[in-house]
């Protein structure tokens, strides 16, 4: 992993110490809430339904053991025993006291931690693969890039009050668990037949009230040609993405209303101008490739006795190894996702126990890594085959042994109405209630990969529009109903869902649920998963079952 | 009938206005029958920009003979997270607490606009 | 005479700012003056002409590239920050003096407060007409919290990566 040095430490600090005096000065009536209010968003702090909430980055979803254990403190200390990993694989604390969150960004920067830039108008903490460095698919590591942009993002002088937030994912791998395609910029690494490393930039994808899959401006960047494309991009968006609605000020709208020829032409033309001048060094990037290539692994065969024989004997352990273990690059490792989704708990939520117990296997079984995916779950990337029980075992006992990792209960839910200040609707007990009426894992396994999203606003954070069914809560005369979608993905087959039909009440959305995995059940062709036998049929007969059942 | 509601600056806490004070609990809060009481109420509220932020009148009703938030969201913001029914102001408990859980309503602020903004 | 901040030889001092600024529909005063992109086309080479010191003011929604070719004679260059959320000011400036080389004065003017004085002295701007009262020492003390920066950038800091290298 990336360790930072010096002038990284320093820098937070020196941040914090920063947005301790604009605290003071705030605190001590010496500037206004209206020009407060951005200087707290760039540090994470938002003003929610019942306090504060701070939103801490997890640069790139990785963390180590130290830093989750600092997360666990201080959710003991300053919040009520728990966080919430977000779909920006941030986490937040929700009953945060502004007075102390100076103290809370000085404690996180010993651990190098922060929350810069994890809101505001500018650019936002990095999206990577959760599985990078673990994964034999990837052609590159994605974090070193990742890494890359964090440090050219931080405080950049000129893109710092963009018109509206700006969100990146770096994938190297087919399989995207980034969501690239629904980011500002979405970046894959390729690599040019002649074996040269570049990007596929990916530019105006988005959610929100206008959902857009982005559309790809280059197909092939240089890797070394990174940044000076990245300031052209940023500067053609500055400079001319509209301020006038914040509804209408993302990039994807710039994008969308110049086509997507036009504007790269445009970045293009500004990108001559540029020059490679604005590149970081080679030697820079080579630097932190060195920092993420380090890793100790064993040799081993591919076949675990004890795995095998762990299996055998403990059909729980047998049933998570099925659906929480993933193939990792090296012979006799595995990856493990940890399912933060366990059945009617709070979808992201940890407590700090908890929190501590995952860094705890981490260090110990774990290479001390330990990541965050979008989907709200974590992942421990480097974990031996022969310690693959040892390591369910401890999660069992912490309740983090949920074995639904991509099935119909692993669900993605916004914190919606219950916190959210920008909320029409309540995301968590819906959730919680398909997750009840889906709690019998023989039948989950029978439905198999089913992404259910859930947002409680059209802002979207639950990535509602990329569900395989996505759902999302509206206000209609004052009563909470929730529109379905179909058909989503936010995968390398990005797609925004389609409209089932009218809104449903809340009591309605469980049984729509179950009534749409009924008509996939009768539909499915052998080895279709959900999402294939939607292609397939179209809305159709899903729409015909639900609505029909409403009569 | 209104009530009058902020958030605590220093703290973020939902506070109610009393009587030129801010209070914590819904069950304290001053009750204004007539929109000018209440409008001048909100007029110095909103003169403590440095102690109180998104001062708001809000719209009550009828609950099991008590007074409750209209709105589903500000009577969330009257108990807390009900995901979590030991969070917050809910978790004292008692007649005034589960008058509020029980009131029926909109689940949206009357007179909040454009919340992109608030953040 | 009217105060403004000012960099010079890299340390913020108050100084005395010569420039009046003149809207469209006033009568032009005497002396140096800062006027808008449309009064510089239509007046600016008669008002050079008298041997006065002549500024243009930048909206947001302006480009700068229409001012490339008169740049060597100004003295002044002002950014307009009608709300200091507004970040297009911050590409003008960087482009004046990156793309364009300008050697002059830029000057940020609008809602300039002193918690954006890191990133208008890094996008280039030596001047501030502040919004919020502040002092030089508050302007440098807001200016200089940072011991270390990641880019390059109009103000000349090393970079991180560069301090690294040379390490």
């Amino acid at each position: 992993m990336y360790q930072y040095d010096t002038i990284d430490k320093e820098f937070l600090a020196d941040r914090a110490a920063e947005f301790k005096q604009q605290v003071e000065r705030r605190l001590a009536g010496e500037i206004t809430e209206d020009q407060f209010k951005m200087l707290r968003l760039r540090n994470g702090l938002y003003l929610q339904l019942h306090a504060y909430m701070l939103r801490v980055a997890i640069p790139y979803g990785s963390l180590n053991a130290t830093q989750l254990r600092k997360l666990a403190d201080i959710g003991r200390r300053y919040d009520k025993g728990y966080g919430h990993f977000t779909t920006r694989t941030n986490l937040q604390f929700h009953w945060i006291k502004l007075r102390e969150a100076p103290a809370i960004l000085e404690e996180l920067a010993t651990v190098d931690l922060h929350a810069i830039q994890t809101s505001g108008n500018c650019i936002r903490n990095v999206t990577s693969d959760p599985y990078a460095g673990a994964t034999a698919e990837e052609i590159d590591d994605p974090r070193v890039w990742s890494e890359a942009i964090r440090q050219w993002s931080m405080l950049h002088p000129e893109f710092s009050h963009l018109p509206r937030k700006f969100k990146f994912a770096v994938t190297a791998a087919p399989k995207d668990r980034t969501a690239a395609r629904v980011h500002d910029i979405g970046l894959v690494v390729r690599r040019a037949r002649d074996g040269t490393m570049g990007f596929e930039v990916i530019v105006g994808g988005g959610m929100g009230r206008t959902p857009y899959v982005g559309p790809t401006i280059k197909e092939f960047l240089p890797a070394n040609r990174l940044f000076s494309y990245l300031d052209a991009t940023l500067r053609v968006y500055n400079r001319h993405g509209r301020r006038d609605n914040a509804y209408k000020a993302r990039i994807k709208i710039l994008v969308a209303a110049l086509g997507a020829e036009e504007f790269r032409r445009q970045v293009e033309e500004e990108w001559e101008k540029v020059g490679p001048g604005a590149d970081m060094p080679d030697t820079e990037i080579a630097r932190i490739r060195a920092a993420f290539s380090v890793k100790a692994f064993d040799t081993l065969v591919n076949r675990s006795e004890a795995f095998e024989t762990a299996k055998a004997a403990d059909p729980a352990f047998a049933r998570f190894a099925r659906n929480n273990l993933k193939p990792h690059k090296r012979p006799g490792y595995t990856i493990v996702e940890i399912s933060l989704k366990g059945i009617g708990d709070t979808p992201g939520d940890a407590t700090s126990d908890q929190m501590d117990a995952v860094a705890d296997l981490g260090e110990r079984y774990g290479q001390n890594d330990i990541r965050i995916t979008h989907e709200q779950n974590l992942v421990l990337p480097h974990v031996k085959l022969d310690d693959a029980h040892a390591v369910f075992q401890g999660l069992a006992a912490a309740g983090l042994a949920t074995p639904n990792i991509n099935l119909i209960s692993d669900i993605i839910a916004c914190p919606g109405l219950d916190y959210c200040a920008l909320a029409n609707a309540r995301a968590i007990p819906i959730a919680q209630d398909i997750a009840h009426r889906f709690a019998d894992q023989d039948r989950a396994e029978l439905v198999g990969e089913l992404k259910i999203k859930i947002s409680g606003c059209i802002n979207a954070c639950g990535h509602h529009h990329v569900g395989h069914i996505g759902i999302l809560g509206v206000d209609k005369k004052g009563e909470e109903f929730y529109q379905l979608t179909l058909g989503g993905s936010g995968a390398e087959d990005a797609e925004v869902g389609k409209m089932l039909g009218p809104a449903l009440p809340a009591d309605r959305v469980t049984d729509a649920i179950d009534t749409i995995v009924e008509v996939y059940l009768r539909e499915r062709a052998d080895g279709e998963r959900f999402l294939d036998t939607f292609r397939r049929t179209g809305v159709a007969p899903f729409k015909e079952a639900v609505y029909a059942e409403a009569h | 009938m209104k009530a009058l509601t902020a958030n605590r600056l220093d703290d973020g806490e939902v506070v109610f206005w009393n009587k030129g004070a801010w209070v914590e609990r819904f069950a304290d809060a001053e009750l204004f029958a007539d929109d000018a009481t209440g409008e001048a109420a909100e007029g110095q509220g909103k003169s403590q920009p440095n102690t109180v932020i998104d001062v708001y009148l809000i719209d009550l009703i009828e609950s099991e003979g008590l007074w409750a938030p209209l709105s589903f969201r500000e009577r969330i913001r009257a108990l807390g997270p009900l995901n979590h029914p030991t969070h917050g102001k809910q978790a004292e408990g008692g007649a005034a607490i589960e008058a509020l859980r029980h009131a029926a309503g909109a689940s949206r602020s009357t007179g909040r606009v454009n919340l992109i903004k608030r953040k | 005479m009217p105060k403004l901040i000012r960099i010079e030889d890299g340390q913020f001092v108050s100084a005395d700012d010569p420039f009046t600024h003149v809207a469209d529909d006033e009568g032009m005063p005497p002396g140096d003056v800062i006027i808008s992109l449309t009064r510089f086309s239509a007046e600016g080479d008669a008002l050079i002409s008298q041997g006065r010191a002549v500024g243009v003011r930048i909206e947001p929604d302006e480009e700068v590239e229409a001012l490339a070719y008169d740049l060597p004679k100004l003295a002044v260059v002002a950014v307009a920050f009608p709300k200091y959320r507004d970040g297009r000011g911050f590409s003008t400036s960087h482009l004046l003096r990156q793309r364009f080389g300008f050697k002059g004065e830029v000057r940020a003017v609008g809602e300039v407060l002193r918690e954006e004085a890191n990133f208008l002295t890094r996008c280039g701007c030596d001047s501030f007409e502040t919004a919020d009262g502040s002092s030089p020492e508050q302007w440098a003390h807001a200016a200089n919290r940072h011991r270390h920066v990641y880019q390059r950038a109009s103000d000349g800091r090393i970079p991180a990566f560069t301090e690294r290298a040379e390490s």
